[in-house]
């Protein structure tokens, strides 16, 4: 048998080996290999990470960093606050908040909550920030201008204007 | 009223919003965006005695937006580039003309805003120009020219070629410039986020030649990442390259014309 | 080249004996039994009676592959139940965790959308770029109807790809196989002549959706040419482009999932269109295992070119001994050609030297791959068709 021959077989005699050892061990060498790459999941999906929470009464409000666009991405910038949980939420929200942390309010949030937590959300956002811009009867219009239920937080993304 | 800050206003009622704030924070901290604050006394920022540094800021601002950059220039020119023959020199040609339109394209726009920003204060309904508007506009011109490349670039011109240099943007002898011209001019004029920022920068400058050197750095600092795109010179071209090229750009251009019609309509480009 | 009469070749090997095949069938036997009854698995009846189904399916299904000799009918068999199989489970299981075959944005901003591998190759140079994943899911498990998180699925791709190639669109794609049912029905073709050059089109299809990809930065495939979200899942529609986006995915599956292959009698959507496949068909240069034609025995008869269901052989191809790089490994020229002078071959070995050698081997790996990944989905879509019946 040639040395090329003996390659072959040796080569597909691993590959048997790597179909056997692919659900104990291949499979999750290799998942972890690639969440350890160091990459996520597009922000524009996920609203960034936490970077403050405010508390409240009975709830707190976390706020994230702003995500920007990438690349040629059809959204404007965005900031994300989320109101948790949502079960200890009164009938009607109406908040301030100090998104940049100076102390000052930049945004008032005005949403009702209802009772069943399929129903559709509707959010008012006066802003006091020329940075922030303001919505009117706003639902789930674009990735970066909603208000959505995600499990038990009502997630609100308002749209960044001129800083 | 100094006549910079005026200008400086129509640029900001011009630009879109989405580009500005797409720059990177120090890119947009220089940018006149909160009216109020900006005072007469400030232009002396902007004055001929820093060309050093600004100039940089032009090149770092082009090395920095490559990467979309390439992103917005990849579909059009990558199958574009297939459909050519094989070898370095006739890509580093195409390229080259592909390029030198996108500066034009470039130039073309750096004077428009540098003068428009002059307008827009005395012209108020300037700043009413939608951003969408111009944006659908390119995106189905763009479309018309790729599908008209991906249909002419079938006929493979021998010795003769009666057809018009229009016809035959795609074909495969020296008829390709046009394509290359027409195709990089659209792109150059596509209005994506870096090139409106760096936009939104030029009009804050004195002189309209600023404004022109300063958009020429900003081209050469993107025109870096499009070195790469002489690799494909290296690739083999036979029938199925060139297929697969004229597929994919009817594709493409189908999106774009999506994509220009939604805007045009002020629809969502998307289903969301 | 002349086609020269197709003079009866050597005799087609006698079946093996039921012992031998059985001898053979026991370690895919070993593998079923660990892969579906392994502790953990299988908490109520309906799982494991869907499990032992399912096991004695694909094991009676290599049982036939050891005793006949060849390949293609049986794994068809396996691929169709699979593709048939994968929408019951997947889609009730969406309907059970969110009530709707429809993604709301609320489960993609959670992080909740299943993640295919479909979108695997468009992904990738928006991931070089930006290290951005550009699809609403998440790197590891978020729960919900996502029990496949993109780590999970990406792992399982690279590892089916190592041993397969792009005999993944044969032992593993869970869309491929309505198309195959569907080109199965009829007896013979009733569109036989399609230009050629339309088998370019994945490859278009992958440059253009891995360009748009890059930058629109969105899962282009995904938001507007999968045709699989007929039957699977897709964006609500919640407005004039988004009801666009689902009738061109509806038109798609009709078009080139059941009108075309039962029209040609070829997997359309996988010859002409699908962009994962020829990105997996780069794998094919690497994979270890491949089809070969023994050109001694080859009589130019190209039985061999109208059996396959990829438009993988062509008459060059079939001159210089070998399938184009689009071969999905299905055995189906293999089987049809009358002189065995198609065969499975390992790479730098002797061409037709000992076949079943590879061919053995080939389906261990591949019938092992199967079992891990289909085996699971045929076992699923089992278990909530007894939910329904019982």
């Amino acid at each position: 048998m040639s040395l090329r021959s003996k390659l072959g077989y040796t080569a597909a005699t691993l590959t048997v080996l790597v179909a056997l050892l692919t659900p104990f061990v291949l499979m999750g060498l290799l998942s972890k290999g690639f969440a350890g790459l160091g990459l996520h999941v597009d922000e524009m999906y996920s609203g960034g990470p936490k970077i403050r929470t405010v508390p409240y009464a009975a709830y707190a409000v976390a706020i994230h960093r702003p995500v920007h666009p990438h690349m040629l991405q059809n959204e404007m910038p965005f900031v994300q606050l989320d109101w948790s949980p949502a079960s200890a939420l009164p009938a009607h929200v109406s908040d301030t908040v100090d998104i940049d942390g100076d102390g000052q309010p930049d945004i008032r949030a005005s949403f009702d909550v209802p009772v069943d937590p399929k129903a559709p959300l509707r959010v008012d956002v006066d802003s006091h920030n020329p940075r922030y811009e303001a919505m009117h009867n706003a639902g789930k219009e674009r990735y970066s201008r909603l208000i959505a239920r995600v499990d038990n937080s009502i997630l609100i993304r308002i749209p960044l204007a001129h800083p | 009223m100094c006549p910079s800050y005026n200008r400086t206003i129509g640029m900001c009622s011009i630009a879109s919003r989405t580009a500005v704030d797409a720059a990177e924070p120090a890119t947009r901290a220089q940018l006149c965006i909160k009216r109020h604050r900006l005072e007469p006394a400030k232009k002396a920022k902007f004055s001929p005695m820093a060309p050093p540094v600004l100039f940089s800021e032009a090149l770092a601002l082009g090395l920095a937006s490559g990467p979309a950059c390439i992103a917005a220039c990849g579909p059009v020119l990558v199958p574009s580039l297939l459909t050519q023959q094989a070898g370095f020199r006739p890509h580093a040609r195409y390229l080259a003309a592909f390029l030198s339109a996108r500066l034009l394209g470039y130039l073309l726009f750096a004077i428009a805003v540098w003068e428009l920003g002059a307008l827009a204060s005395m012209l108020p309904a300037l700043h009413m120009l939608p951003r969408a508007f111009l944006m659908g506009a390119v995106n189905i011109l763009l479309a018309c020219v790729l599908l008209w490349y991906a249909y002419s670039a079938r006929h493979a011109c021998g010795q003769s070629c009666s057809g018009s240099k229009l016809v035959n943007i795609g074909a495969t002898t020296s008829h390709r410039a046009a394509g290359a011209v027409a195709l990089g001019l659209l792109t150059g004029l596509s209005l994506c986020p870096p090139f409106v920022a760096a936009g939104v920068r030029a009009a804050q400058l004195p002189g309209v030649v600023q404004a022109l050197l300063f958009f020429t750095l900003f081209f050469v600092g993107t025109s870096v990442w499009f070195v790469p795109f002489l690799g494909l010179g290296c690739l083999v071209r036979n029938q199925a390259v060139v297929t697969v090229a004229r597929m994919a750009m009817v594709l493409i251009a189908l999106y774009y014309l999506a994509l220009g019609i939604a805007m045009l309509m002020e629809k969502k480009a998307y289903g969301y | 080249m002349a086609t020269k009469a197709c003079t009866p070749g050597p005799a087609p090997a006698a079946p093996r004996s039921s012992v031998r095949a059985l001898m053979l069938t026991l370690p895919i036997v070993v593998w079923s039994l660990l892969m579906f009854f392994h502790p953990g698995t299988n908490t109520d009846w309906r799982s494991r009676t869907a499990a032992a189904i399912t096991a004695l399916f694909m094991t009676a299904l290599f049982f036939m592959m050891m005793r006949t000799h060849t390949t293609y009918r049986w794994r068809r068999l396996f691929f169709v139940a699979l593709g048939v199989l994968f929408p019951v489970g997947f889609i009730y299981n969406l309907v059970l965790a969110r009530g709707t075959m429809g993604i709301p944005v609320e489960e993609m901003i959670a992080g909740r959308t299943p993640f295919c591998f479909m979108p695997i190759p468009t992904l990738i140079l928006p991931a070089a770029l930006t290290r951005t994943i550009v699809f609403p899911g998440s790197i590891l498990s978020a729960g919900g109807a996502s029990s496949h998180a993109i780590a999970a699925m990406v792992g399982l791709w690279l590892a089916l790809t190592l041993v397969l190639g792009k005999g993944w669109c044969s032992y593993a794609c869970f869309f491929g196989g309505i198309e195959e049912g569907m080109a199965a029905i009829p007896a013979r073709p009733r569109l036989r002549k399609l230009d050629p050059r339309w088998r370019y089109g994945p490859w278009a299809v992958l440059l253009a959706m891995a360009l748009l990809s890059l930058a629109l930065f969105e899962p282009a495939y995904c938001m507007w040419l999968c045709p699989f979200k007929a039957v699977t899942e897709y964006v609500a529609a919640r407005n004039l482009v988004g009801l666009i986006q689902n009738v061109i995915f509806v038109l798609l599956f009709a078009g080139l999932v059941i009108v075309l292959p039962f029209l040609t009698k070829k997997r359309t959507q996988c010859s002409y269109f699908c962009p994962f496949g020829a990105f997996q068909s780069i794998f094919n240069k690497i994979s270890i295992f491949d089809v070969r034609i023994d050109q001694a025995r080859c009589k130019s008869c190209n039985i061999c070119q109208n059996a396959c269901p990829n438009l993988s052989l062509s008459k060059e191809s079939i001159a210089r001994g070998e399938t184009l790089i689009s071969c999905m490994k299905c055995g189906a020229c293999i089987d049809a050609c009358p002189r065995q002078a198609a065969v499975w071959h390992i790479k730098g070995t002797q061409v037709a030297l000992k076949p079943e050698r590879a061919r053995l081997m080939f389906l261990y790996a591949a019938w092992a791959m199967a079992i891990l990944f289909g085996g699971s989905i045929i076992a699923q879509g089992i278990a909530t068709i007894l939910h329904f019946l019982a």
